[in-house]
């Protein structure tokens, strides 16, 4: 499978694992991978990404996910989702905050894969890569191959990473960057109901 | 606003997704919870026992979760 990345997948991986050490993460996740696809230039998905506005808006991106850990890894949808419950988020964050100090909620993983993937060659990292970011990272395989492309690029990533329920998905989607949108710019799926809205 | 707060306004509306969503939430709110918790504990001296006990499971489970920390 490895072989079948593009350089700009590659770098996906590689820049992932980067963020998540920047980060102090034990384990590399899917977040990290968003934001190594955001330092792309010059590729598929970077192409994809800037049609739909998001070019200069990485930085808006990492402090939405920055809050999204600093409230546990849950996304505003689950959010809603617990007010629906009469359970206000925000009232817990800053209780457990008061009494356990900023951050005391960030999420860690611990769902860690067993065993080196396929990509530990490439990455030659000793941060093992979260379960969420292995399966979409095979996610992005089925892709291609539903595509019918012979190689796995950075768009293929992009499409599996927002095909995923979950936080990245969620503030893509925020951005203006869905599966759906993501397809019609490369594939150009959907246009004629595209403009008519 | 979003799709999500349309969703969260209907709640009363009986939609299983918004419920499923809300238990799942409260799932990882309540893994997150318990290992701020735990932490807690241990850098006050708790041993794995005490907080098994309080947890209401068994010192095995407790350490065998939180004990590489």
């Amino acid at each position: 499978m490895f072989e079948r990345f593009t350089k700009d997948a590659r770098a996906v991986v590689v820049g992932a694992v980067g963020h998540a050490e920047r980060l102090e993460a034990e384990t590399v996740e899917e977040q990290h991978i968003l934001l190594a696809l955001l330092d792309r230039e010059a590729s598929r998905g970077s192409f994809a990404l800037a049609s739909l506005g998001l070019a200069g808006r990485g930085e808006s991106v990492e402090r939405a996910l920055a809050e999204a850990r600093r409230r546990g890894g849950l996304s505003r949808a689950d959010e809603d989702a617990l007010s629906g419950l009469g359970i206000r988020l925000a009232d817990i964050v800053s209780r457990v905050e008061e009494a356990h100090g900023e951050g005391a909620l960030e999420s860690e993983s611990r769902t860690a894969g067993r065993g080196k993937g396929w990509w530990s060659g490439l990455v030659g990292g000793h941060r093992p890569f979260a379960r969420g970011a292995k399966d979409l990272l095979t996610e992005s395989l089925r892709v291609a191959v539903a595509q019918r492309d012979r190689h796995i690029g950075d768009e293929h990533l992009l499409l599996a990473l927002t095909a995923r329920p979950g936080v990245p998905a969620e503030v893509l989607a925020d951005h203006g960057v869905t599966h759906a949108s993501l397809r019609r710019v490369l594939y150009g799926e959907g246009e004629g109901e595209a403009k008519a809205g | 606003m979003t799709e999500a707060t349309d969703l969260a306004e209907r709640a009363g509306d009986r939609d299983p997704r918004i419920g499923l969503r809300a238990v799942s939430a409260l799932r990882r709110l309540l893994e997150q919870l318990e290992a701020v918790q735990v932490r807690s504990a241990r850098n006050q001296g708790w041993s794995w026992q005490e907080i098994a006990a309080e947890l209401g499971v068994s010192r095995q489970a407790v350490h065998k979760k939180y004990g590489r920390q």
